[in-house]
């Protein structure tokens, strides 16, 4: 793969050289791509990815629909995987440390200067080597713990920021081991959280979000409950029916009222006896009243979670997120199982056969241990692989300290300067996981592989290949990591053929067909011992403020904070990009004085951060949510000195049982700096001010007559008006119809099924090319995003929040078209409207005449500096300064389906154009086709009762049709 | 082209020897011409200085615009000539350009295909060398391009390749080119054989996205 050049990039000014290729790769055709199954290894989720690549290179990931995981859908995090690969502050050499700095040197010198220090520190002794490393494979790890008993040392630490240890514990309380079952949460009617953020990191946000569309799904006038109780709503608080907010650390305490609850009800479910008595000496000091001095949770709140409990067929309980504290965390994890016990014996919604990779993550209480013992053990040689421990655990000074320490050699497998390899000693990249051979357990019952994608672009070797040649040769288990990969991967399947081979990587790997559920293991009942431990160590819960700082959908823990797309798109709940915001809920601000943007001092026992203030009903009153992932020392130029790390002023201690750490701690005070600061917020307003804009409907009133209204010319009246010759009305329109030719697309977008995840907004940035603006720019307004998830709260109650995606809405009487004094916007045969940007001279008429705001010009030439322009879609122009631009609905991706159709001569199919956003689309809430086309799933789905357009009375007749979401009262 | 900055040279020069030999009424030309040749002989001097100034002048706009290089094309790193392969050998377009039919761009021969011949012809000639020596060496050939494109358009070589236009419509007889003089296609180019086929002429569909 190494002799594949790259042919013509993608630049404003046009190559003058045609590179040919040494030898033709046989799968490769210039001008079109081929795909490579692989494996997203950006969280431990593993989803599996298909990676578009184009002249060897790749420009754009997918879902890999064959991956149970995901089943063809990427998060967002996904999708921004491939600045990772190309990010110009990637390190292309091994760096070492040297009293001058860092010093470029090779990377065979790298590897003997790795094999020399192992070998001096095993001649001295055992136990001389200490490894720490992200979530691995089990190939890998496996020769991690050989290549480390070799130099007798123990195993490596597996380090993941967000482990779970609490549900761990709790699992292993009641079942015996420490196991995370992957849940069959599209089965349940009735889901119940407190605060597991399953849309954003928890465990498999991809694939618990397309579970929970399908249980949430609007089905014969009916859909499932969800009820989220938290002291932070979160993105998926935001998406339940009713979010109720409680007092932070007091989660445990409203489950044990449930429990209660659900065991004294006489006439409900059949509670077993065992458990009854188990829980006997418990629950009792959790009445109603109780609870609610405690929680903040209204004894009526209360009573209507219990009701729905009790009323449901199949319900779920999820305990608390990765942003929760330790202690309360562990209570409310062990609380939350046995409520679950008591709610179905069976726990037929828990498929202990299949659990998630991420459950062999050390406990943060090793993770710390280990580091202290390198101190007590005297370790000589520290290997760190792909984690940064220094910023993402509190308390990463002590960390620092001790890998800083001159006794010791620490060598970063790192393909960045982060916060962690700055502190090593000797910083080694190795190929990323889009360029290397793996396997990756995404959970017990998937085996699914990683295969190089593209060409080398960096010399790196890939990180077993390294490790491999530390070993003697008659110690290595294979020639090369490739080998072993092979080997193990066809280990567990019935043919060992080459060809077996090579279709299991061209899947992506081997998924069995569904699990079986084996039943679950017999619970445990004197678990319930050391949950009345439990309950009864919890401290009395904070009266004062306390900050949380939960992990983000768009950084993770922080690792995603070196991508210019995560950073850029703004958090869906506060629309503010790059900055890190204090989320206060409006009452604490009013009793305090405090404004939106002004700069607040928190302060914590472990220090102090300051940070701008926004207004967010959504958390509990006294609670500061501070969301983590920003805030880098180094870590590459998008990510050093942009916002701020709260992790770095929580409580570094970790809860004693469960070895969990705290994402939520006391703070001493809040107090304003009387400084101000602009927001980065591309947001114009928190509500649609009246206007018919972001719609909903009660779930029983769909299918009545939507009052009696005559359709009319207002607001409320206006009809709606399809994009067709058919929305032709000549009483109100001053223009003849456009004749369509053949095809006429539209989108319909179900405001019910999205969750405002942006991860089509990602797709959309690295299909079309757009620019990165930075902060400035977005305060400025001048954000390029061609699609946006807008949210609308609702004036009644600020808390309940609509997502509208909103685009280009491609208006078939389109205000842009008839100011244009060149022409520019234009409507084409198939109802697009095109923006023909070399026609364009910027006047900007359209943007302003448009209703939609969907429009935006280019005031610079954008950059992407090398090698982020591999990453540019080739069939798609990169827009220069002085251009209006907007969404195209994907019209390369239209016209290579018109490609398709005219050599098979046919008409293009319906569902055979599917634009970027609608792909990566978790929950199915984009449906692109033709309205022409009377048995498309569009021309279908616009005659849903829910159907409107958005400010369709102004006569736009706008082809993105959507659907109103569905409240139900709970 | 050269007859043409001839010609307008030396008309020039006879005009200025002229308004000079008459002092400025060139009808005296005729009616006292021993007159005018004195006072061309005269001012020799300042004659031949304008005269070499117009002879350099016009040289270099010849070399710039009209030298024989413009018409042969761009030199490309390996003097390959499309009139000896695809002319005189015949040798068909789709062996070297084989993705014309099944793909937007034709694809440019790999360097081993060149050798899959050239292992056998004339292996040794200093140019074919140069061949060797990129395969040996793992580098691709940097061929300069001389068909060009603005970048804001996409053409799709398969959907005309499928309509049975021929490639000559556009790349001209390459059949007779040693060196490609190339093109630098326009709106227009496209836009005319658009109308005239009345095939798609929808921006965004056809050409731009």
């Amino acid at each position: 793969m190494g002799s594949v050049a790259v042919a013509a990039g993608c630049s404003a000014k046009s190559e003058d050289n045609l590179f040919t290729m040494v030898q033709a790769t046989e799968d490769m055709v210039v001008g079109q791509e081929s795909w490579y199954a692989s494996t997203c290894r950006e969280c431990p989720a593993g989803c599996g990815v298909l990676a578009k690549n184009r002249e060897g290179r790749i420009i754009k990931l997918e879902g890999n629909g064959l991956h149970p995981v995901n089943r063809g859908s990427l998060c967002i995090r996904g999708q921004a995987a491939l600045q990772g690969l190309y990010n110009p502050d990637r390190l292309w050499m091994p760096q070492l440390k040297t009293e001058k700095g860092w010093q470029e040197i090779p990377f065979d010198k790298a590897e003997a200067l790795i094999r020399q220090k192992a070998g001096a520190a095993v001649n001295r002794g055992s136990g001389r080597i200490s490894m720490v490393t992200e979530t691995v494979g089990r190939t890998q790890l496996d020769l991690f713990a050989t290549v480390l008993q070799t130099f007798k040392s123990p195993p490596p630490v597996v380090f993941e920021p967000l482990a779970y240890e609490s549900l761990k514990f709790a699992h292993q309380q009641l079942f015996g081991d420490p196991v995370l079952p992957v849940l069959h949460m599209d089965r349940a009617d009735v889901l119940l959280g407190f605060g597991a953020d399953f849309l954003e990191t928890w465990l498999s946000p991809v694939e618990y979000a397309r579970k929970f569309k399908s249980m949430h799904q609007l089905n014969d006038g009916r859909k499932g409950v969800f009820i989220q109780v938290s002291p932070f709503q979160s993105l998926t608080g935001a998406n339940a029916d009713r979010w109720i907010g409680c007092r932070p650390g007091t989660e445990a305490a409203v489950i044990m009222g449930l429990v209660r609850l659900v065991i004294d009800d006489a006439n409900g479910r059949q509670v077993n006896r065992s458990l009854r008595d188990a829980l006997a000496g418990v629950t009792e000091a959790y009445t109603p009243e109780a609870v609610a001095r405690l929680s903040g949770v209204s004894v009526e709140d209360q009573a209507v979670v219990g009701r729905q409990l009790l009323a449901a067929k199949r319900p779920l309980v999820l305990g608390t997120g990765a942003g929760s504290d330790g202690g309360h965390a562990v209570a409310a994890e062990v609380a939350a199982l046995f409520l679950n016990l008591a709610l179905d014996p069976e726990l037929s919604l828990f498929d202990f056969n299949n659990r998630h990779r991420v459950e062999i993550a050390d406990r943060r209480s090793t993770v710390l241990d280990a580091f202290d013992a390198m101190d007590e053990k005297s370790v000589e040689l520290v290997l760190i692989n792909n984690v940064n421990p220094v910023f993402s655990i509190p308390g990463g000074n002590r960390i620092a300290k001790i890998l800083s320490d001159k006794k010791r050699f620490v060598v970063a497998f790192s393909n960045f300067m982060d916060e962690t390899a700055a502190l090593a000693d000797l910083i080694v990249p190795v190929q990323l996981a889009l360029e290397t051979w793996d396997a990756y357990e995404s959970n017990s019952t998937t085996m699914a592989t990683l295969q190089p994608t593209m060409g080398k672009i960096t010399q790196a070797p890939a990180l077993g290949d390294l490790l491999l040649n530390l070993l003697p040769p008659e110690k290595r288990p294979a020639a090369d990591y490739q080998a072993l990969v092979t080997r193990s991967v066809l280990a567990g399947q019935g043919s060992q053929t080459a060809a077996a081979w090579l279709k299991t990587i061209q899947k992506g790997g081997r998924f069995s067909d569904d699990s079986t559920t084996g039943g679950s293991p017999k619970a445990n009942l004197r678990a319930a011992a050391t949950l009345k431990t439990c309950l009864t160590a919890l401290p009395e819960p904070e009266v004062g403020d306390v900050l949380m700082a939960p992990p983000s959908i768009r950084f993770f823990d922080g690792r995603g904070a070196n991508r210019p797309w995560l950073a850029e798109i703004p958090d869906t709940l506060t629309q503010i990009a790059w900055q890190t915001p204090a989320l206060v809920h409006p009452d604490r601000m009013a009793a305090g004085g405090i404004k939106d943007g002004d700069r607040v001092v928190l302060e914590t026992h472990a220090g102090e951060i300051e940070v701008p203030v926004y207004a967010y009903a959504g958390v509990f009153p006294g609670t500061v949510v501070v969301p983590a992932g920003l805030g880098h020392t180094t870590f590459g130029r998008w990510a050093r000195g942009q916002g701020v790390n709260p992790l770095s002023v929580l409580d570094p201690s970790v809860n004693a049982d469960a070895g969990a750490p705290s994402f939520a701690t006391p703070l001493i005070s809040m107090a304003i700096t009387g400084t101000r600061m602009s927001l980065a917020t591309t947001s114009g307003s928190r509500v649609s001010l009246g206007r018919k804009i972001a719609l909903s409907m009660a779930i029983e009133r769909i299918g009545h007559k939507d009052g009696h209204k005559e359709p009319g010319l207002t607001m409320d009246t206006f009809p709606l008006t399809p994009p067709t010759p058919e929305g032709y009305d000549p009483e109100r329109d001053l223009y003849p119809p456009h004749d369509h030719d053949g095809y006429r697309w539209a989108m319909i977008v179900d405001m019910d099924r999205c969750i405002g995840c942006t991860a089509c907004v990602a797709a959309c940035y690295a299909e079309n090319n757009l620019g990165i603006v930075g902060e400035e720019r977005i305060i400025e307004g001048r954000e390029m995003a061609w699609l946006q998830i807008q949210r609308y709260q609702d004036p009644a109650d600020m808390a309940r929040v609509t997502f509208l995606p909103m685009m280009c809405q491609h208006c078939d009487n389109a205000p842009c078209e008839a100011v244009c004094p060149v022409y520019a916007p234009h409507h084409s045969k198939e109802g697009l409207n095109n923006q023909i940007y070399n026609r364009c001279i910027g006047t900007r008429f359209c943007a302003q005449n448009c209703p939609y705001k969907v429009r935006r010009f280019n005031w610079f030439d954008w950059q992407w500096p090398k090698p982020l322009q591999m990453q540019l879609n080739p069939n798609v122009t990169v827009r220069s300064k002085g251009v209006m631009e907007k969404c195209s609905f994907c019209i390369q991706r239209i016209k290579a389906a018109h490609n398709t159709a005219k050599n098979e001569k046919r008409a293009i199919r319906d569902g055979e154009v599917v634009p970027a956003c609608a792909q990566t689309c978790p929950t199915g809430a984009l449906t692109f086709g033709s309205l022409m086309d009377p048995a498309s799933r569009v021309s279908q789905l616009i005659k849903d009762p829910r159907a409107y357009q958005v400010m369709g009375y102004l006569n736009t007749k706008p082809a993105v049709i959507y659907l109103k979401k569905v409240t139900q009262i709970v | 082209m050269e007859i043409l900055i001839t010609s307008f040279s030396l008309l020039t020069l006879a005009v200025i020897a002229i308004l000079i030999g008459t002092r400025g009424r060139p009808m005296r030309f005729i009616t006292a011409f021993g007159e005018t040749l004195a006072h061309v002989w005269q001012n020799r001097g300042p004659l031949f200085w304008v005269s070499a100034c117009v002879v350099l002048v016009l040289g270099f706009l010849f070399f710039f615009y009209a030298s024989p290089a413009t018409r042969i094309g761009a030199a490309q790193p390996i003097p390959f000539s499309h009139r000896l392969h695809a002319g005189h050998k015949a040798i068909e377009c789709r062996f070297c350009h084989s993705y014309v039919d099944k793909s937007i761009n034709p694809g440019l021969p790999p360097v081993e295909k060149c050798l899959y011949c050239h292992n056998y012809i004339i292996a040794n000639h200093p140019e074919i060398r140069k061949e060797h020596n990129y395969f040996n060496s793992d580098t691709p050939t940097p061929w300069v391009k001389v068909y060009k494109l603005p970048e804001h358009v996409l053409f799709n070589h398969e959907r005309h390749i499928k309509r049975e236009i021929a490639c000559e419509s556009c790349h001209d007889e390459v059949r007779e080119m040693d060196r490609l003089k190339g093109k630098r296609f326009q709106m227009g180019f496209c836009i005319q054989c658009h109308r005239e086929k009345k095939v798609n002429l929808g921006c965004w569909l056809a050409c731009h996205s």
